[in-house]
């Protein structure tokens, strides 16, 4: 990290299903007074749809260059969009010939290496560290969570930065803003479903009830994640789930920042967390 | 039923380890760890990932391609992980997607699942704006998948009614997501299309 300051990127869902996310990663570094340089006319990573990795490589080489010019490292608070960021970054790093083909298709694919993406997690834990956090922190967040990892922070091993089957970053986290973490290791990397969302909703659905009957089950008042798209499956589609499967769960869902953000004292609607689909309130009337 | 030798195609494997992302198929020793730690395996117990990559090694070029569990892997990277022999399986599977989605476009393979529609319609987006629409997404992909305008808009309504109007409720879908979200340079994400495809 360069000083104190990241190149942002967002990532497609803050403009709507996630702007509760962004909102809160916004906040949560302006009070640990990191400036957030959103990426300058930044491009969508390819997501999971996005299947040739040359195109994923290409798209991701345009963003990559963009935030390189500035001389920062790039943050984002997505996990899809942290894989596909990375993965371009380091097969571009190690193949001159990439970054010639890259350069032929359009000179804004010049990327030479020069830069790292993160995840926030990684920032939080790795850059900033705990014991500063701890000395920001003037709220406890009195509850109980299920620490939900989902896919692209343990794995695959090119770009993980936490252990594939037991990871622990959030856990830290959550420890520290006086939560209890609930026993979850089991569930904490299954996939939410959010892929097959839109072709088989049907699995799709089975997945994320998985999660969320899991996590109720463990006794958890919500769940803690870092993904937009798990967001979209265990929040936003939860009610949806509860009527397609006949099922009753009302599993409040926050994003770790959000939580984090309550901790440093940043008030619950500049974190959006009246956004959220299962109501929140209850657990931030547990923020003491 | 037995392999018929005489309909397997030896190049398949080469075809599929020329894809990008399909390279270390060759690697695998059919331990089955994909599968065993498979989250669709779970739930659907007759995908089997190991099976596929047997499947295409031994030339079984047709009934691999035809194969409709091919598009349910979620790419969730859990088998890619656990691999000890480093085949990135996620990966050899989108290879051989792929190879199934170009025989799709000759007229030679018919797709069933919906997929290959949805990716091209989440790309489509990209291509024009630089950035996900998601309105633009359901309008070209629900009329695709069901055949026709009003049976798409149909199937969206059922599928996204109750949804949108959650998330306008909560503003998540105020102006910001009505409307694409387009980048400056456009063209410099229209040109990576042009030259790579989709």
């Amino acid at each position: 990290m360069n000083g104190r300051k990241l190149a942002y990127y967002p990532g497609c869902p803050s403009a709507g299903t996630a702007m509760d996310q962004d909102m809160s990663t916004r906040a949560v570094f302006e009070k640990l007074g990191i400036e957030l340089a959103e990426v300058e006319d930044w491009n969508c990573c390819g997501a999971a749809e996005a299947e040739n990795p040359i195109l994923v490589y290409a798209l991701n080489a345009r963003t990559l260059a963009i935030a390189e010019k500035e001389g920062l490292d790039i943050v984002t608070p997505c996990s899809i969009c942290y894989y596909n960021l990375e993965r371009s970054n380091i097969a571009l790093k190690e193949d001159e010939g990439l970054r010639a083909k890259m350069k032929e298709i359009d000179s804004s694919l010049d990327y030479r290496g020069g830069i790292k993406a993160r995840h926030i997690l990684d920032v939080f834990i790795n850059e900033i560290g705990i014991d500063e956090l701890k000395s920001k922190i003037v709220k406890k967040v009195n509850i109980k969570v299920a620490p939900y990892y989902g896919c692209y922070i343990g794995r695959p091993p090119t770009t993980a930065f936490d252990d594939p089957d037991d990871p622990i970053l959030m856990d830290q986290l959550i420890e520290l803003i006086g939560g209890e973490c609930v026993d979850f290791s089991y569930m904490k990397t299954k996939c939410c479903g959010g892929p097959l969302m839109m072709t088989r909703a049907d699995i799709a659905f089975e997945m994320a009830k998985k999660v969320l009957e899991a996590a109720k089950r463990a006794g958890a008042d919500c769940i803690a994640l870092a993904c937009p798209l798990c967001g979209m499956m265990l929040d936003a589609k939860q009610p949806d789930i509860e009527k397609a499967l006949n099922i009753e769960i009302g599993m409040p869902v926050i994003y770790i920042t959000q939580l984090l953000g309550l901790a440093l004292g940043i008030d619950s609607k500049k974190l959006g967390l009246d956004k959220a689909a299962v109501d929140t309130k209850e657990i931030v009337g547990k923020v003491v | 039923m037995p392999i018929k030798t005489w309909e397997l195609d030896p190049n398949f494997r080469n075809e599929i380890m020329n894809e990008p992302g399909g390279e270390h198929l060759a690697s695998c020793f059919q331990c089955s760890t994909c599968t065993l730690g498979c989250p669709i395996t779970e739930i659907v117990p007759s995908y089997n990932p190991r099976k596929i990559i047997q499947m295409s090694l031994l030339g079984m070029r047709e009934e691999v391609l035809s194969n409709p569990d091919l598009w349910i892997c979620l790419i969730c990277q859990t088998c890619t992980a656990r691999c000890p022999q480093d085949v990135v399986v996620s990966d050899v599977l989108g290879a051989i997607r792929r190879i199934a989605e170009k025989e799709e476009e000759e007229g030679k393979l018919k797709i069933e699942s919906p997929r290959p529609l949805f990716d091209k319609a989440f790309l489509h987006q990209l291509e024009k704006y630089g950035r996900l629409y998601d309105i633009g997404l359901a309008k070209e992909y629900y009329p695709k998948k069901e055949g026709s305008f009003i049976k798409g808009m149909r199937a969206m309504m059922k599928d996204y009614k109750d949804f949108g109007m959650r998330m306008f409720k909560k503003g998540k879908m105020g102006p910001k997501a009505i409307l694409p979200e387009k980048i400056k340079r456009t063209g410099e994400v229209k040109k990576i299309f042009e030259k790579i495809g989709d």
